[in-house]
């Protein structure tokens, strides 16, 4: 497989993967602030922004950070590299690119994902509220998940694909239980007490909602709902499953075997995942979750720098 | 015929060759069973029929991309549902004619980059020769893989309406584009309007991609078992690029950029996830110009730096072979029959249409007297572009084109413009049935000894009223091609 072809794949993968989860917490956090009585506990829109590391971008272009300006500058402004619009176009792009190596089907789907978003108008939109279109993104992204599994053949092209979701993924958990938790914390800390109904968002805004129910048969406890998002083996979104996956995606493109590694960015990633096997919740908390978190992502732009170094880039021959 | 009712209420002929009516006004006999199954339509069901193929062309990503908005907008090459049909009879005329004629030319290119017996015998100028732009000096006396220059030629015709004969408008044999549109049209045709084909038996095309593959692995210099090829494309920005990657896939090659590839002690290799792989054959849709910044222009960010060395070499294939500019050159056109008559003996199948050549003097004032009569090309352009239509140019226009003949004559020909035959075509602005004019592309595949066209090829369609020029970048369309099995 031609370098070229495997790093479109793998931003291919990464750009649906972040439209998916831009969507999924503006969504989210739109239906909860409309639920809450957000005056009083002095929630707002910025943590998204932070979540979405676009915070100075979105101030050279808005002065108040409200459900309108920030669902437009998330979803639709051309102007944000990050925007759900952007990544499609983009993920888009990667796939034109590539479209003989990758299935007709995925193609069309995709292709038809971009040109049905493209009718969607910002300002209508934006009026209505994102649940409309984020639901249309989100529904475009696992069918084109779907289609992607069904159609294309399982090899090392398959394999780009899944290590760019996989490491989307965890990036975006991380950053997402990072910014809430020290967000509703610092709620508590100013005497407000944020009620499970912020939990519950968190938990939805990556589908987790029901699972944690059912994994937990207790009320929402932020320290839990940590747990599953970071720690848990087997929720799609948590970033132990995810980082899993990222190393069976790299193992099977270098075809190592376990106990062992081919590149820089499979050891790696297997120190992290060895770390989220055996870490604790409680220990993580009270060696401060901030910093694990702030550890992680970084871990996790080291491992797409190096996964690019090793099969993307080609110094030339000498 | 029905012509009073239905989709083709009101329709005439005009005073051009129509594919589909006589001049009598009834249906030519191959058009006859589709125009029953038509005339019973009500214009709605087609205008559905008409959206249908429409969205499929843009699901499929099938569009070229126009610049001149400055965003590089994506249009679909609008598809015209009324198919172009020939009769097999009037076919086999066409494939002979065709078939001699890229014997010819690809004979022509070995003798110009060869021993010049051509030249030397004075059949055609050498100046003429020399001074062509896409004279390729760096392929004199190279012997390339199995003698073929010309692996897949592109072929213009025109029915001339006042003689109702087919004639070569002209030669492509660089990188011919379009059969991507070819064999996609007749997909959708088959999804968007099915009842059409039935009780007519339309010879296939979709075996074009696998007699091509089978070409390009012949090719190979390690042989046939050991062959990776490669398609070279210049980018997803090129307004071709749908075509490249339609063609890599169907053919099950790998789809290359410039920067994909690299030459290493005068071996070409493509660089993957797992290291270096050697490439053996390259189809190019990448222009010489552009093919290696080392041998011909040294800005080319498209091409591959030591390509032409590896070719030398004869450790890489290359298709189309560099050079070939010179045999579809528009004044070497005007010499083809008497290529047709030098290397084969035989007299042409197919005319040409009268051409005269700007730097020949009797012809220059001719042409100079003549202009709003005559259509002006620039010998060395393709798609449209640099072309003077004389009876619909503005006056300025004609002057323009005068001063810039005058100061460079070799870079012009001339001829007279040829009345196109029609098709009826679908207007959608005024949503009935008219006349438009059409082209046809045929594409010829060339193993060496013997030419394979795929029955058909792309008919291009100008969709404006009253237009002859057939371009997509000049708002041209296209159809679906059918030649019909056993009918005269």
């Amino acid at each position: 497989m031609l370098s070229r072809i495997a790093d479109s794949l793998f931003w291919l993968a990464r750009y649906t993967g972040r439209a998916e989860d831009t969507a999924r917490i503006l969504d989210v956090t739109f239906h909860t602030l409309l639920e809450q009585a957000q005056k009083r506990y002095g929630l707002r829109w910025d943590p998204i922004l932070s979540m979405a590391g676009e915070e100075t971008l979105f101030r050279q272009f808005y002065s108040e950070a409200d459900a309108h300006n920030v669902f437009e500058f998330l979803a639709f402004n051309p102007n944000n590299p990050s925007s759900i619009m952007q990544c499609i176009t983009k993920a888009r792009e990667n796939a034109r690119k590539i479209r003989d190596r990758i299935s007709r089907e995925m193609w069309e789907d995709l292709n038809g994902l971009y040109f049905t978003l493209g009718t969607f108008d910002p300002k209508e939109e934006t009026a209505a509220g994102p649940h409309r279109f984020c639901g249309r993104v989100i529904f475009g992204s696992h069918r084109f998940h779907g289609v992607t599994d069904a159609t294309l053949p399982h090899d090392e092209g398959w394999e780009f694909l899944r290590v760019g979701w996989a490491l989307e993924r965890a990036e975006m958990t991380a950053r997402l239980v990072d910014v809430q938790y020290r967000n509703l914390l610092a709620l508590s800390s100013i005497g407000g007490t944020p009620d499970s109904h912020q939990w519950m968002a968190v938990l939805k805004s990556v589908g987790a909602y029901e699972a944690y129910h059912r994994q937990y048969h207790s009320p929402i406890d932020p320290a839990r709902v940590a747990e599953m998002l970071i720690l848990n083996s087997q929720h799609p979104r948590s970033i132990r499953f995810c980082v899993t996956e990222m190393q069976a995606g790299l193992r099977a493109i270098s075809n190592t075997g376990p106990g062992s590694y081919a590149n820089e960015a499979e050891r790696l990633t297997g120190k992290v995942l060895e770390g989220l096997r055996y870490d604790r919740i409680d220990d993580i908390l009270r060696g401060g979750l901030h910093g694990y978190l702030t550890g992680l992502i970084q871990m996790f732009n080291t491992i797409g720098e190096v996964i690019a170094r090793t099969y993307f880039y080609y110094a030339a021959v000498a | 015929m029905c012509l009073d009712r239905g989709l083709f209420s009101g329709y005439t002929a005009g005073p051009f060759y129509d594919e589909m009516f006589s001049s009598q006004g009834s249906a030519r006999s191959h058009y006859a069973r589709l125009l029953e199954k038509l005339g019973g339509m009500a214009p709605s069901q087609f205008e559905e029929r008409r959206k249908l193929a429409d969205l499929s062309f843009l699901l499929q990503g099938i569009t070229f991309t126009v610049y001149s908005d400055g965003r590089g907008t994506e249009r679909l090459f609008p598809f015209d549902l009324i198919p172009r049909i020939l009769p097999q009879s009037e076919w086999a005329h066409i494939e002979a004619g065709l078939t001699q004629r890229v014997v010819a030319l690809n004979l022509f290119l070995q003798d110009v980059y060869g021993k010049q017996q051509i030249l030397k015998d004075r059949k055609i100028p050498s100046s003429l020769v020399y001074s062509c732009r896409h004279f390729r000096r760096e392929m004199m006396g190279l012997e390339v893989p199995h003698g073929i220059y010309t692996h897949v030629c592109g072929i213009d015709l025109v029915r001339d309406s006042s003689t109702g004969e087919f004639y070569v408008l002209e030669d492509n044999v660089r990188t011919p584009s379009g059969i991507s549109y070819v064999l996609e049209n007749r997909l959708v045709m088959t999804r968007a309007f099915p009842e059409a084909f039935h009780e007519h038996e339309v010879l296939p095309v979709a075996h074009y991609p696998s007699e091509l593959s089978r070409i390009l692995r012949m090719l190979s210099p390690r042989g046939e078992s050991e062959s990776q090829i490669v398609l070279l494309t210049p980018g997803i920005h090129n307004s071709a690029y749908f075509e490249h990657s339609f063609l890599a896939q169907q053919m099950g090659i790998e789809l290359v950029e410039g920067s994909d590839l690299i030459v290493d002690g005068v071996v070409v290799y493509m660089k993957t996830i797992y290291g270096l792989k050697r490439v053996d054959v390259i189809y190019r849709r990448v222009d010489d110009d552009f093919l290696d910044p080392l041998c011909f222009r040294s800005d080319s960010m498209l091409g591959v730096p030591g390509l032409m060395g590896a070719y030398r070499a004869g450790n890489v294939a290359l298709a189309n072979t560099p050079g070939n500019g010179v045999a579809d050159d528009k004044a070497i056109y005007a010499f083809v029959p008497t290529l047709i008559k030098y290397y084969l003996g035989e007299d042409p199948v197919l005319r040409s249409v009268e051409t005269y050549l700007c730097d020949r003097s009797d012809h220059l004032s001719h042409v100079l007297t003549n202009l709003p009569k005559l259509v002006v090309k620039s010998v060395g352009e393709s798609g449209g572009y640099g072309m003077l239509m004389g009876p619909s140019a503005a006056r300025a226009e004609i002057e323009a084109f005068r001063e810039r003949i005058m100061s460079e004559p070799r870079n012009y020909i001339a001829q007279p413009i040829v009345p196109l035959s029609v098709v009826p075509s679908y207007d959608s602005a005024a949503q009935c049935m008219a006349g438009r004019h059409v082209d046809l592309r045929p594409y010829c595949l060339y193993d060496g000894q013997k030419v394979t066209i795929v029955p058909g090829g792309l008919t291009r369609v100008a969709l404006q009223p009253g237009s002859l020029v057939v371009n997509s970048s000049q708002g041209g369309g296209s159809k679906d091609t059918w030649v019909l099995r056993g009918e005269c």
